[in-house]
């Protein structure tokens, strides 16, 4: 149904002065006491538990006034960085404690309550206008007694309580209408006015990031980053000793034992050779994996070629559709292939699609944005020990962001925005 | 000789089981961790037929950190008549202390490299079998590096250095002599010079070859 402004206007004031007004009771009802018992000596664990619950959902109500805002304002307000819960329970209470947003979305539930107030009476005003202007109706509706009857007078009502007027007769109503009117631009203005002011706050207190998040979001993401690479080359020297090294110490003993029987026991000798050249191509194999692990060679040729590589040895049929006008930094094309690999790996293992479509772009200014999507059977999520988390952590290092998009049944789409640029 | 395999890679297993088989050695174990090595040792020992030698691989499961430095030296403590040879991908200085903290008998460190000669290898084996010593050249680099930091060994030649590396991989005199293209009296010489440089008192037995070795790491 669409509504103009105005309508929008009031519908925004009636529906946020009613969320304001929970959300300040939800959010003090449940801090105040937080705050207060966490003080105490005996209930310090409950308050601070109440305090995190508040936290808590106080940032679920800012999501509802984003929302809000969002459908009747068409003010998109990103949300703030999600919680990032720590290990263990102290580091847990410690992190939601200090999580930012959580306390300006309760310092939004507070300030919302006297904006709350003027939206309601916008609303009011609007109510009371309709009312006075149908009085010239009502009056010919049903005031058409007869003579001599007593009656009480009408009343032309405002939201304010001295301010009203009595009607005795017809022409009046004229009068009562015209207070209407007013009462109908002045309930426009204000909710125009705090609507606006609104806004503001949301914007201020239930966005992303001041400076200060900023900073704790780039510590965070840098800490990934560093235990991510940390972690590669452990893998790698994990790979390599149980790998190329183990099969190259194998290599060198068939070769040992090979030379001491060459004389005595050639066929002995023949046998271990065999055993050596079977060892050197493992270790070859194993070499070129860990090496192709590191960095992908045809990674060179581009992302698209990279990635058309990937798709030719899937084991599910798999298709690129690439639009790339300018090409990415080295190291964001490094992570959008090892994304895709990983992807393609997951759709391989859980997913039972006949299809796998690969969609990248750079469309869109200064974003690279590439679609995994199958039709399988869907169900995919992060937080399932899927790698997908993983992959998030990689990604966030370069303030990129994936978005999974799997019902169960399918089909599953996995978008992975990451800048161009690191 | 009996001998106890510790090796988590089966490759490696296998392979070394039937090196040693093929000279004639009876491998009385073979086992992939840290664990299974000590209960095999202490098994066949309480049965009467203990191993002579245990070749143990450093990284294996669970943690694949030094489960296998850690039997080993739990081998050292608790059955002192069985050699140790630690069989590594790796050589670490603190390893090696940790190994020769209780004297240089019946102890080896290879690099997993060595077996490449199986004679040489099998030798060594047999040497920390009958209590002496097998140390990989990278170990004794090593050893020199560090207690040439410290000022230990200034007043040796450079000669009397390669000796001294030499004795301390576990090599008889004769087998520094073919080493270094030199004649065994030479050797000799070199030899008591090395131990009048360290204060090694005369001996009879071959102590003071290994006391010699343990100086070079300072103990």
């Amino acid at each position: 149904m669409r509504i103009n402004r105005a309508g929008r206007d009031l519908l925004y004031c009636a529906l946020g002065s009613v969320a304001g007004f929970l959300t300040f009771a939800i959010v003090l009802y449940t801090i105040a006491p937080g705050l207060a018992l966490s003080v105490t000596i005996v209930l310090t664990v409950v308050g601070l538990l109440l305090v995190m619950g508040s936290l808590r959902l106080a940032v679920a109500l800012g999501a509802v006034h984003r929302r809000l805002l969002a459908r009747l304002q068409d003010v998109e307000v990103p949300a703030p960085p999600a919680f990032q819960p720590g290990n263990g329970i102290l580091d847990r209470v410690d992190k939601r404690l200090r999580y930012r947003p959580g306390w300006r979305a309760v310092g939004y539930a507070m300030v919302k309550l006297p904006v709350s107030a003027v939206q309601g009476y916008a609303v009011a005003f609007v109510v009371c206008g309709v009312i006075d202007i149908s009085y010239p109706m009502v009056w010919l509706l049903f005031r058409n007694h007869a003579p001599g009857t007593h009656l009480g007078p009408m009343v032309a009502i405002s939201p304010l309580g001295f301010l009203y007027i009595n009607v005795y007769s017809w022409p009046q109503t004229l009068l009562a209408a015209l207070f209407g009117l007013a009462q109908l631009g002045a309930g426009r203005w204000i909710a125009t006015a705090i609507n606006g002011a609104d806004r503001r706050l949301i914007q201020s207190l239930l966005g992303p990031s001041t400076m200060a998040e900023r900073v704790s979001e780039l510590e965070r993401t840098r800490a990934l980053a560093v235990d991510d690479s940390a972690a590669a080359l452990r893998r790698v020297e994990r790979d390599l000793h149980d790998g190329a090294q183990m099969r190259l110490a194998a290599l060198a003993m068939n070769l040992g034992m090979a030379q001491e029987k060459l004389n005595a026991d050639p066929d002995s000798a023949r046998e271990l050779l065999d055993a050596a050249q079977r060892n050197a191509t493992d270790a070859l194999a194993d070499l070129r994996d860990i090496a192709r692990g590191i960095h992908p060679p045809v990674l060179d040729n581009g992302l698209a070629a990279a990635l058309e590589s990937l798709t030719a040895s899937s084991a599910i049929p798999a298709v690129v559709h690439a639009g790339i006008r300018r090409r990415p930094s080295p190291a964001i094309e490094s992570i959008a292939y090892f994304c895709a690999a990983e992807l393609m790996a997951n759709a391989t293992k859980h997913s039972y699609a006949n299809q796998i479509r690969i969609d990248i772009s750079s469309e869109q200014a200064g974003v690279l944005v590439m679609k995994v999507s199958d039709d399988g059977i869907g169900g995919a999520g992060k937080g399932r020990g899927s790698g997908l988390d993983g992959l998030e952590q990689r990604v966030s290092t370069v303030d990129g962001l994936i978005s999974i998009d799997s019902p169960d049944g399918g089909p599953t789409v996995v978008t992975v925005t990451l800048p161009l640029r690191t | 000789m009996r001998v106890v395999i510790a090796e988590d890679a089966a490759l490696l297993r296998e392979g070394l089981i039937r090196l040693l088989e093929d000279r004639g050695h009876t491998v009385c174990a073979a086992v992939a961790d840290g664990e299974a090595l000590l209960a095999a040792v202490a098994e066949h020992s309480a049965a009467g037929c203990g191993p002579d030698v245990c070749v143990v691989d450093i990284r294996m499961p669970p943690t694949h950190s030094d489960e296998g430095l850690r039997a080993a030296l739990t081998l050292r403590r608790d059955f002192p008549g069985t050699g140790v040879l630690v069989f590594s991908q790796y050589i670490e200085t603190s390893y090696s202390a940790q190994l020769l903290e209780g004297g240089a008998a019946g102890v080896g460190y290879l690099l997993k490299d060595r077996v490449a000669n199986v004679a040489e290898f099998a030798s060594a084996l047999e040497r920390v079998a009958g209590g002496g010593t097998a140390l990989d050249p990278e170990v004794v680099s090593q050893l020199f590096r560090a207690s040439r930091k410290k000022g230990g060994l200034d007043m040796l030649t450079p000669r009397e250095r390669q000796v001294l590396a030499l004795m301390a991989e576990g090599r008889s005199n004769a087998g520094i002599a073919a080493e270094l293209v030199v004649s065994g009296g030479a050797v000799e010489k070199h030899v008591a010079s090395i131990f009048g440089k360290l204060g090694l008192p005369p001996d009879d037995n071959d102590n003071r070859r290994v006391l010699a070795v343990l100086r070079l790491l300072g103990t």
